[in-house]
């Protein structure tokens, strides 16, 4: 039961990373500055991310179920302890959120309040994206303390350092290098796609130094990476292996073959996200007084069996639904898109 | 938590019931191939659209905000009653995709599949609004665990989900988020149309929210009735409080309006009507009604608010059963006078304040207990402290997100005005 609630999270946080990541990593394009292609942009991302925004957040939330009912000691220490930085994320989807939608929805389209939303939706974009490697780098520093009072150590230190900064960097970087990659394919204007690229090999580099700084920043913690991962050669293939996979990402990037280049930056997203989770499993959080792994702090079984067979059944319903959603609208293309005219007969 | 309660719960029910009324609106075109239901069926979808990002958005702050607020609460209750959140999660997921294949896929399907994504969105809001009641339910008549030194054994979730506040909590809600939502739309409509901007549309607009509006208004008092029976019969203290009722006696009266007044233990200004609590609480005229007597002082919720918050729920509920009753009266007849029309305006808002002043009665009426009869509130709150700038935080993105969300459906009536002149 409780692997197969280990291997629900871990779907649903991959999905998040991969499919969020790049309706993340949207907005984080769209606050640098593009010049006349602004409009021709927007509108891509609009038709890209407008059908599936709202089912790729969904995966946060089954996240954030599943550890509430299964895992109610990891969930409730992670709220007290991450207070701050969870307030930060929640602002920061609240705005993301809201500012696409009305973009989009907004009945009177005038320059300046899409300047307004354009804006709002970029910067918590990016705002968010590091709160959430923030969270991410401070599960398993060892300074969670539930029982801490006093200010500092309850509310700041869980997640103040150098470390956390580095892997918010880090993720910013990634979710825009993945919205970079996912965009070249989902537009037919050569300078758009030209300029996607373009974007893809700077962020390719940022993801390449801020992953370089959080090895750096992560001397000056507990447990440092380098020395975890030297103990851990597992490890070591599996993020060369990442690193190596950018070569066949180019080459494949240089050819235009569109779905294969998305194949093996989801394929590299993934071997990160598996070398860090393999680096502390099966434990969830590493506090002050020990490790807090799934196995030890589950719900009783009944509620385990429960939760599974609720997911499964879940399943049954949203993978169909979902690959239907996605076959409608992205392998269809943009050239299809184009030739319907948009989304909707209102256009966009 | 009240609070974003309070501010979801608005969206909640208009997410439930928009896309029910925009499906509604779609079958017509289908059928009649009308284009003013296909103006009609656009206009709301983008309505839908931006409340449902918003219900999305504060929904999600919710599920953050159980764990941030109440983690007492929730290591206890999360293995109990979890269950209703991931068939809820489910069914938003469901959703999530539906919305997404409606709002986009005009001309990627074919029309008829198109409507059934589009009646998906509604009833899987409707269906996750169901469950969400569960949880809430079970924390007004407890079930599923043994409680034994401070801690649930024996769990059972499946028990928990179907415990007995369920059934009457999720049918009195969601009938109040189909009356509340209906006039509100139909309001709005009548409005419009009072005002001779696009009297096709708005008239046919009007008829399909009435539909819903007027119909679940009239059948509304009788499942409250339903309702307040239960609560007699599980919280004899939230009945007591609802009713002012501070002696507990046989043959009790009903006390219409006034204040309670707990120094004295009475209710100034309220009308009292003999027998007639006993009657409604349990079908006999002799019957005894438990009051607040039997319970220890700290026990007692604050009587005043749910007494009130329940005099403004009931008043509203007979305006608008009213309002229902005449709306079919007319609508049979096939014209309906100015006046109506401005009664409905006038009664826009009512549904709205009736959600939040039942759940205020719900809420407030079960305290101090969080879960009622086993955790008192105040052991539930988290520890960490300096709450209050949490409070702020949340005040002010709420409000900022309220008003951004009023001006944009104000818009979007100037824009559909725009477009047909007047
Ligand atoms: C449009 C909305 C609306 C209207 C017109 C009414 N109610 Fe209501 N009421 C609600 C919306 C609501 C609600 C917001 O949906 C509540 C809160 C929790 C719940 O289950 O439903 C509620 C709760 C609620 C409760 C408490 C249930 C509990 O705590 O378990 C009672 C006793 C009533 N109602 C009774 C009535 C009566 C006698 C009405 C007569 C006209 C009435 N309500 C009209
Ligand atoms: C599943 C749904 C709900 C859950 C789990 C829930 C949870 C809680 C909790 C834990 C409390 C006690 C804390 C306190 O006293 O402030 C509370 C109180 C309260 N809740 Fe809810 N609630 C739910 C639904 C709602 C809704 C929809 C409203 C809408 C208005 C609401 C309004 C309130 C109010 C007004 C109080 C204040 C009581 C007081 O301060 O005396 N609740 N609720
Ligand atoms: C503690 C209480 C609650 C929690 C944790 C909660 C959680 C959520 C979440 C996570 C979402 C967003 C789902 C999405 O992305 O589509 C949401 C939306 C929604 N919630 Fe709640 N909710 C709560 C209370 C309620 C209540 C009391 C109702 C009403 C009966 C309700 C009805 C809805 C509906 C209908 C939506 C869909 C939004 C829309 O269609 O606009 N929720 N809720």
């Amino acid at each position: 039961m409780i692997d197969l609630l280990i291997l629900f999270i871990g779907a649903a946080l991959l999905l998040y990373v991969l499919l969020g990541g790049s309706d993340f990593g949207a907005g984080i394009i769209e606050l640098l500055p593009a010049g006349n292609l602004r409009e021709a942009q927007k509108e891509v991302i609009n038709r890209a991310m407008g059908p599936v925004w709202e089912a790729n957040h969904m995966w946060l939330i089954l996240i954030v179920v599943i550890l509430f009912m299964g895992f109610p000691t990891i969930f409730t220490t992670l709220m007290i302890s991450l207070h701050l930085p969870m307030l930060a994320l929640l602002v920061g989807i609240v705005v993301r959120g809201s500012a696409f939608t009305f973009r989009h929805y907004d009945a009177i389209q005038e320059e300046k309040s899409q300047r307004v939303y354009t804006w709002l939706f970029g910067l918590s974009s990016l705002w968010t994206a590091c709160w959430l490697g923030i969270i991410a780098a401070s599960l398993n520093r060892g300074i969670i303390d539930p029982a801490a009072r006093g200010i500092w150590a309850a509310w700041f230190a869980p997640w103040w350092g150098l470390y956390p900064l580095a892997v918010g960097a880090f993720v910013a970087c990634i979710y825009a290098f993945l919205a970079s990659i996912y965009l070249v394919g989902e537009t037919e204007v050569p300078e758009l796609k030209r300029r996607f690229v373009r974007l893809a090999a700077w962020f390719n580099g940022l993801v390449v130094v801020t992953g370089g700084l959080v090895f750096a920043a992560s001397m000056t913690e507990r447990t440092s990476l380098p020395a975890a991962f030297l103990r851990a050669p597992l490890n070591l293939a599996v993020m060369a292996l990442a690193t190596l996979l950018f070569v066949v990402l180019w080459f494949f990037l240089a050819k235009r073959r569109t779905m294969l280049t998305r194949i093996v930056a989801s394929g590299q997203v993934t071997l990160i996200l598996m070398g860090w989770y393999v680096l502390y499993a099966p434990n969830a959080l590493i506090t002050a007084q020990g490790p807090l792994s799934f196995y030890d702090q589950a719900a009783p079984p009944a509620t385990l069996r429960q939760l599974v067979l609720a997911l499964l059944i879940g399943s049954l319903f949203i993978f169909p639904s979902l690959i239907y959603l996605f076959r409608i609208f992205k392998l269809s293309g943009g050239k299809q898109a184009k030739a319907a005219g948009g989304p909707g007969p209102l256009g966009s | 938590m009240a609070f974003s309660l309070g501010f979801h719960i608005i969206f909640a029910a208009i997410g439930m019931t928009m896309p029910l009324l925009m499906s509604t609106a779609h079958y017509l075109y289908l059928k009649k191939k009308d284009p003013v239901y296909l103006e009609l069926t656009q206009m709301w979808m983008k309505g839908v659209a931006i409340l449902f990002a918003v219900g999305a958005v504060s929904g999600t702050v919710l599920s953050f905000e159980l764990g941030l607020l109440w983690p007492g609460f929730m290591q206890s209750a999360g293995p109990i009653i979890g269950m209703p959140f991931s068939w809820e999660g489910t069914a938003f997921f469901l959703e999530a995709v539906a919305i997404g294949l409606f709002l986009y896929g005009w001309k990627r399907m074919r029309p008829w599949v198109h409507w059934c994504t589009g009646l998906l969105v509604g009833v899987s809001g409707f269906v996750s609004g169901i469950f969400v009641v569960a949880a809430n339910g079970w924390m007004n008549a407890p079930a599923g665990f043994d409680w034994v030194g401070g801690a649930a054994r024996n769990i059972n979730p499946v028990r928990a989900m179907f415990n007995r506040a369920w059934p009457h909590e999720s049918l009195h809600m969601q009938l109040g988020a189909l009356s509340a939502v209906g006039c509100a739309v139909g309001g709005i409509h009548a409005w419009l149309y009072l005002r001779g901007r696009a009297p096709a549309l708005n008239l046919k607009a009007l008829r399909i929210a009435m539909i819903f509006g007027a119909a679940a208004s009239i059948v509304q008092p009788f499942v409250g009735h339903y309702a307040g029976e239960r609560v007699a019969e599980l919280q004899p203290a939230k009945l007591a409080a609802i009713e002012g009722l501070f002696t507990s006696g046989r043959r009790v009266p009903l006390t219409v309006g006034g204040l309670p007044d707990v120094e004295t233990r009475t209710v100034k200004w309220g009308v009292e009507i003999p027998g007639l609590l006993s009657l409604l609480a349990h079908r006999d005229l002799n019957s005894e009604v438990v009051g607040l007597d039997r319970f220890p002082r700290q026990d007692w919720p604050p009587v005043l608010i749910v007494h009130v918050a329940f005099q403004i729920m009931v008043a509203i509920g007979s305006v608008l059963a009213l309002l229902g009753v005449l709306y079919f009266w007319f609508a049979r007849r096939g014209t309906f006078p100015r006046w109506l029309l401005w009664a409905l305006v006038g009664c826009a808002p009512l549904g709205m304040f009736a959600i939040e002043a039942g759940w205020v009665v719900t809420e407030v009426g079960r305290q101090p207990w969080i879960i009622y009869g086993i955790v008192r509130t105040r052991d539930a709150v988290t520890p960490v402290p300096g709450m209050v700038y949490h409070f702020y935080l949340f005040l002010g993105l709420y409000l900022a997100l309220a008003a951004a969300t009023v001006w944009l459906l104000r818009r979007q009536i100037l824009a559909v005005q725009q477009k047909f002149g007047g």
